[in-house]
This record gives structure tokens, C-alpha cells and sequence, in this order.
């Protein structure tokens, strides 16, 4: 399954994609559930730290069906592995 | 340009003007002389006498600066490694955002009076050396944060001071306009550090409009990008034009305006358009950007008339408000700012 993940914001501004391929059982053990998680979870009300930051990078990530768009500030472990192997793996 | 007759430079005088101690009285009074004489604009002009440094913007607490080494990780504030008058480290990111705030801060405090960002004499704090081969620079709220760059795209970001000055000017507009930071306010937010961060670089080089680059993040690309800088003021959308990169995104006018959902709704890319008003102003004046086109923006940005969901139109009004009140109904800088919101296509 194809993941794609783009990036937008930081100080530059400009919006990068890159894109990666897992297998199936991949994608529904870890990618989805995590994507189901956060994308259903209520919008948390933002603490004034997070509401100061500014020329950070926001993340969409498409995962099949699922969609989930994370701010920089957000991302926990199992996201940034996620967009580690998409950079590596990747050319754009 | 006017020519600056007097041994004493500008900023010097500016900042004697401001000091409001009764033992200096005398200096203080005449620093204010010496500033209207050496700048024939402000002559005749009797408010230039009273407020050279507008009234209440104490000099304050003096400059602090706290340099801080994440080591590589993605943590704060890290460890301090120069706190204010240390002597430089030899760490280039390290020494580099010593000497980038404390330009900035000259900016803000010797020609617009203001202490620090907050106006309060605020210390200045940086980390560098975040995170492994991280490619951004921002402002959490409390400090600005420099990655090392992925050395593929991104080199070090404090190589570029306009990149230091542009996120410290994030904090100025935190502590005054506080512009929402999503659509046309957000590229508001975007457009006063774009404008900020080249003004204080103007101001550190003594560039005049003609001599300046107009450039944001001039150096900050590794050699294999295609491209001068990541944002030009002067001509929004030809910074870069990059075989993978793609090309700069920025428009100059309201017919190019960019309706997208990401980058908070184009902060980044709808801010060419009143960054070229600024530019188009600062232009039509000649001379140093800093002395009239940035005090017309500083002025709007600390005199209340900016809301925080404020769009370009009211930012425009607020502006030339600005530049009406402090130089007059019809004067070459009201008119000045006018044109230039009417080039961008934001006033009719």
C-alpha cells in the first residue's frame, strides 16, 4: 500500500511529498490504526505554547482511505519513523 | 540618501535620544536636535522634536542574549553555551545567532526605540544545532530554534541573518499585533518578519533601498539548489526556480493570490503581496528603508490598529493611517503607501 506524505509550512515555505510503499499487513497493523486514532480523535485545544509557534512544518499523510493532517509539534514516535523512511526512500 | 554630517552615527544619537535619565538630560535633548538636523525629512516637522523615539518606549533593560546547543537533539532549550558579553565560541550557529539578535535588536531599540520584542527589555533566547540534519528554523513562542540544515537542500540557517531577524520578528509581532497565524493574517504575521528581517540587515550593512538585496534567506540553499534566496521583496516568485524544488510560489498581487489549504492557508506564499507593497513603498522613498517605509510599518504594528484576524485591506488602511499621522495628509509618504497598496491590487 502507498503511503503519501507532503509537508508544508516552515520557514521556508515551500511543500515537499514524498511517498512510500508498505505491505498490506503493514499498513493495517500499525499505519492505519494510528491514522484511525488521529483522525478521530477530538480537535485538542491547543496550548498557548503551540498556538506560538510559528515556521513549523504541518504534515498530511494519505494512508489508503485515511487522511490525517498533524502539526509539526504533534508528531510522536511511530509518525516520525513513518516519515523517516519516506525521506530516505524517497527522491522528491 | 541625505548625508550624514555628524561624527556621531545615527544610531548612536537615536539611542542617547531615547534615554530618559535626568542626568542626561542635556544629551539626551541634544541628540533629539542632532537627529532632526541630520535628517532634513524630519526638519520642520514638530513632532520630530517631541518623540524622535516615540514617547513611553523606555530604552529599558539593556540587550541579553542566551545562546543555546541542543546537541543534535530535539530538545529545549538545550544547554547555555554564550550568555551575554561572552566571548564568541567559534561555533558558527553559536556565534552567528549572538550577532543576528543582537543586530536585530539594534534595529528595534536604536531606530524604533523599542526595547527588546516586548518593548520591556525581554533577554533574547536561541538554540541552535536542534535536531539531527534538521531543515527549519522557527519561533516557539519563547525563542527562536535553528536546525543545521539537511545539507542537501538546507545548509546551517543562521547563515543568513535576514533568517535570525525574521524570526525574532515573530516575537515582536507575538508581543504587539499578534496576528493570527492562518490565511490573510497569517500571511500578515509572515510579511512583517519578511520585512523586519530585511530591514535589520539593511540597517546592520547601511544599505540604502538601491544597494539591497531585498532578499530572505540569501545563503541559507546548499549549491545544488537552483536559486539566490528562498523570498525576494523586490520581485515576489523569482527566488527560486529549482529542477526539484520547483519554483517560488510567491505572487506580487491580489489577481495571483494563492487559495490553498496548506502552509496555514499560504502564510508563506501570500505574504510576496504585501511584502512588495512594502517593498514598492520603501522604493517610491528612496534613501534608507528603515527611516521612513519601516517606521510607517512599525508604527502600524504597535499603534492598535491591527487586529489580530486583520486582513490585508484593514492592514492596508492601518498603514497609510500611520504614514498620514506621522508625516502629514498628502505628503510624498502617504502617498507613497498608497500607491503601493493600490500596485498590489489590494485598495482600488
Amino acid at each position: 500500500m502507498r503511503i503519501e506524505i507532503s509537508r508544508s509550512g516552515g520557514f521556508a515555505g515551500m511543500t515537499r511529498t514524498w511517498s512510500l510503499e508498505v505491505s498490506p499487513a503493514e499498513a493495517e497493523e500499525r499505519w492505519l490504526p494510528l491514522a484511525d486514532r488521529a483522525a478521530e480523535a477530538p480537535q485538542e485545544e491547543e496550548s498557548r505554547r503551540d498556538r506560538d509557534q510559528r515556521d513549523r512544518y504541518v504534515y498530511h499523510i494519505v494512508i489508503g482511505y485515511q487522511e490525517v493532517t498533524l502539526p509539526e509539534s504533534r508528531l510522536d514516535e511511530p509518525w516520525k519513523e513513518l516519515i523517516d523512511r519516506a525521506r530516505r526512500g524517497s527522491t522528491g | 540618501m541625505h548625508p550624514h554630517c555628524s561624527i556621531v552615527p545615527p544610531h548612536l544619537l537615536a539611542h542617547l535620544a531615547a534615554v530618559d535619565d535626568p542626568r542626561h538630560a542635556v544629551a539626551a535633548r541634544a541628540a533629539r536636535r542632532a537627529l532632526v538636523q541630520l535628517d532634513p525629512l524630519l526638519a520642520g516637522r514638530e513632532e520630530a522634536f517631541a518623540a524622535p523615539v516615540p514617547p513611553r518606549t523606555a530604552v529599558g533593560r539593556p540587550l541579553e542574549r542566551r545562546i543555546s546547543d541542543a546537541g543534535g537533539q530535539e530538545i529545549l532549550p538545550g544547554t547555555l553555551v554564550r550568555g551575554e558579553g561572552d566571548a564568541a565560541t567559534g561555533d558558527a550557529a553559536t556565534d552567528e545567532a549572538y550577532d543576528g539578535l543582537g543586530a536585530t535588536d539594534a534595529l528595534f531599540r536604536q531606530v524604533y526605540g523599542r526595547a527588546s520584542i516586548d518593548g520591556a527589555g525581554l533577554p533574547l533566547a536561541a538554540t541552535v544545532h536542534y535536531g539531527e540534519l534538521y531543515d527549519n528554523a522557527f519561533w516557539d513562542g519563547e525563542r527562536m530554534v535553528f536546525g543545521d540544515g539537511d545539507g542537501d537542500v538546507f545548509g546551517r540557517f543562521t547563515r543568513s541573518l535576514t533568517v535570525i531577524s525574521h524570526e525574532l520578528t515573530h516575537g515582536f509581532t507575538q508581543y504587539s499585533t499578534n496576528l493570527v497565524y492562518e490565511g490573510q493574517s497569517g500571511a500578515l504575521n509572515e510579511s512583517l518578519s519578511d520585512v523586519f528581517g530585511v530591514l535589520v540587515e539593511q540597517h546592520h550593512l547601511g544599505q540604502t533601498v538601491d544597494q539591497a538585496s531585498w532578499l530572505v534567506g540569501e545563503g541559507v540553499f546548499t549549491d545544488q539548489v537552483q536559486g539566490r534566496a528562498l523570498r525576494s521583496l523586490a520581485a515576489p516568485g523569482t527566488a527560486y526556480d529549482d529542477d526539484v524544488l520547483g519554483r517560488d510560489p510567491q505572487p506580487a498581487t491580489m489577481s495571483d493570490f494563492v487559495i490553498t489549504t496548506s502552509d496555514n492557508g499560504g502564510v508563506h506564499i501570500n505574504s510576496g503581496i504585501p511584502n512588495h507593497a512594502f517593498y514598492l513603498t520603501a522604493q517610491h522613498l528612496g534613501g534608507f528603508a528603515w527611516e521612513r517605509a519601516g517606521r510607517i510599518w512599525f508604527d502600524a504594528a504597535v499603534g492598535g490598529g491591527i487586529q489580530a484576524n486583520s486582513g490585508f485591506r484593514l492592514f492596508a488602511d492601518v498603514t497609510q493611517e500611520a504614514a498620514r499621522v506621522r508625516f502629514g495628509q498628502d505628503s510624498e509618504e502617504h502617498e507613497a503607501v498608497r500607491q503601493a497598496w493600490a500596485k498590489v491590487e489590494v485598495t482600488g
